[in-house]
């Protein structure tokens, strides 16, 4: 049913867990599946240095927020808000069909955490 | 009973999908149908396709005839004392709003429900309590058939609505004796039907419930139809609460005289299909027999119980006891999501059911975030029982 990556980003999540003092934080969720996603970032010069996230969900969520928070290292914010949910699925080499909504809150999640940060470096 | 012979009615457990068999683990939620409830619909559309007790050409009789007729079917199932005291709704949804809506329940009345209620009945009684100022009272479960919690949160209660057997695990109430206790105090008793009335023989007068509510998709029956039971003398005396179409007698400008029960309640052209469909998903069941019915499931969750459980990874939500469980085996898998159990399992053709089951409050209240959910019917085979240990086996190596 999953491909090979992303059963190893379930074993081996990256990046997993609470992140002290964030920069920004998104909150997703799908009230389909009852699936709550959590995303922090650390920002440095317009760049992202540092990602986290907790994930209360299936494997696909787990896989595609560990996914993402690799992907997002060392992005500025404008190259972060361009990432798709479809690149994130073929990053992990695809998802089931059924399965994609996951991929969109790792997305949604990340894309709430970047508002979050330009919200309070305004104030 | 032999469900291999049975299986011959279900055209997707004959045909299969995609190449493979289906075993359909999911009814629960929603039964499939036989070929003899799709007929029985057909037959309405394709040859008396009209309104019931208002045209009075040759169609319009034979709809009157036939929603009628259906009417008595379901009230016999259950043992009515009368076909009037059937309300035909939607589903147990619909009839628990109707009873909502129409006791005229006042600031200060008490609803007592218990803690393990499908959102069908929790909600209405929620908006009830912010529109109109009721009080709610909530039983936890009584696991050890101990219902002194029941004796004292009935005193002084209004009304007693209580689900029957939980679809969250299977487990059943002692109904009868609960209305006994409501009685004694002085309280109705509304009993949410749903899960109970597809797999075992209900008698409403035995079990003396004022009203009971059932949906006709989880008994071979089509979706969009369900069935309010009421004391006629509580029905004659309650108001609709969607009114128009039927539902009066006679009207002018200034007025309506309202019709009996059940026409009152009954706003509006009908599910005649659906009336139609659902008591020929009955005789269906009569003719099996639901105490073999039953029996069967037992069975079924027996075999996977026993096996499952062996597995100190699986735990099962309700009594170990597959007995107490009817036909629901809702499990949880250690470091499984229930969602990739039954994803994993949609992709052997084995359905299932995973999440919060409509019963959001029982979860949330125990911080558990869901169970995969196995459910039974007739048609199951131990053949399928097996495969379906398999897989969840399998899913266990793939993912330990």
């Amino acid at each position: 049913m999953y491909s090979e990556k992303v059963m190893e980003h379930f074993r081996n999540p990256r990046n997993q867990g609470k992140m002290e003092n964030p920069d920004g934080t998104g909150v997703a969720g799908n009230p389909l599946c009852g699936d709550v996603m959590k995303f922090y970032i650390k920002v440095r010069n317009g760049t992202i240095v540092e990602a986290k996230w907790e994930t209360f969900g299936c494997a696909a969520a787990i896989a595609t927020s560990s996914a993402l928070s690799e992907m997002v290292k060392g992005k500025t914010l404008e190259e972060a808000l361009e990432i798709k949910r479809e690149d994130v699925s073929s990053f992990l080499g695809g998802l089931p069909p059924i399965k994609e909504h996951c991929s969109n809150l790792a997305v949604d999640a990340l894309r709430k955490a970047i508002k979050n940060y330009r919200e309070r470096v305004k104030e | 009973m032999n469900p291999e012979k049975l299986r011959e009615d279900f055209p997707i457990l004959v045909n299969g999908l995609n190449g493979k068999p289906v075993i359909y683990f999911d009814n629960a939620c929603v039964t499939l149908k036989p070929r003899q409830v799709i007929e029985a619909m057909n037959e309405y559309y394709e040859n008396f396709p009209a309104c019931h007790g208002r045209s009075s050409h040759k169609l319009g009789l034979k709809v009157t005839e036939e929603y009628e007729k259906s009417r008595k079917t379901v009230a016999e199932f259950i043992r009515a004392k009368k076909p009037a005291e059937i309300v035909f709704v939607r589903n147990t949804t619909e009839a628990i709003n109707l009873v909502a809506n129409s006791l005229e329940l006042k600031k200060g009345d008490v609803v007592v429900t218990t803690d393990k209620e499908h959102n069908s009945n929790l909600v209405p009684w929620l908006f009830l309590e912010k529109r109109r100022g009721i009080k709610r009272r909530i039983v936890p479960w009584p696991e050890d058939g101990n219902l002194d919690d029941f004796t004292e949160a009935v005193k002084g209660a209004t009304l007693v609505s209580i689900v029957h057997t939980s679809n969250l695990d299977g487990t059943s109430l002692p109904v009868k004796e609960i209305v006994k206790i409501s009685h004694d105090a002085g309280a109705l008793v509304l009993v949410d039907g749903a899960q109970s009335v597809p797999h075992k023989e209900t008698d409403v007068r035995k079990l003396d419930v004022d009203f009971l509510a059932f949906s006709g998709h989880k008994m071979l029956g089509p979706s969009g139809i369900g069935c309010l039971y009421g004391r006629y003398e509580l029905l004659e005396r309650m108001e609709p609460f969607l009114v128009g179409g039927d539902t009066v007698d006679d009207t002018t400008y200034s007025s309506c005289r309202l019709s009996k029960p059940p026409e009152k309640f009954e706003a509006g052209l009908q599910n005649y299909a659906g009336a139609i469909g659902l008591a020929a998903a009955v005789k269906y069941l009569k003719r099996v027999g639901l105490e073999r019915v039953e029996k069967h499931e037992k069975t079924l969750n027996r075999i996977i119980t026993e096996s499952l459980l062996q597995h100190e990874q699986i735990s099962v939500i309700g009594p170990e006891d597959p007995d107490k469980r009817g036909g629901i085996f809702s499990f949880t898998i250690k470091g499984i999501h229930p969602h990739d159990i039954s994803a994993f399992l949609d992709e052997e053709n084995i359905f299932i059911r995973s999440g919060a089951h409509c019963v959001h409050s029982w979860f949330n209240s125990r911080g558990i975030e869901g169970s995969a959910r196995a459910s039974f019917y007739l048609y199951n085979t131990k053949e399928e029982a097996e495969k379906f240990i398999e897989a969840v086996e399998k899913i266990m190596k793939i993912f330990g």
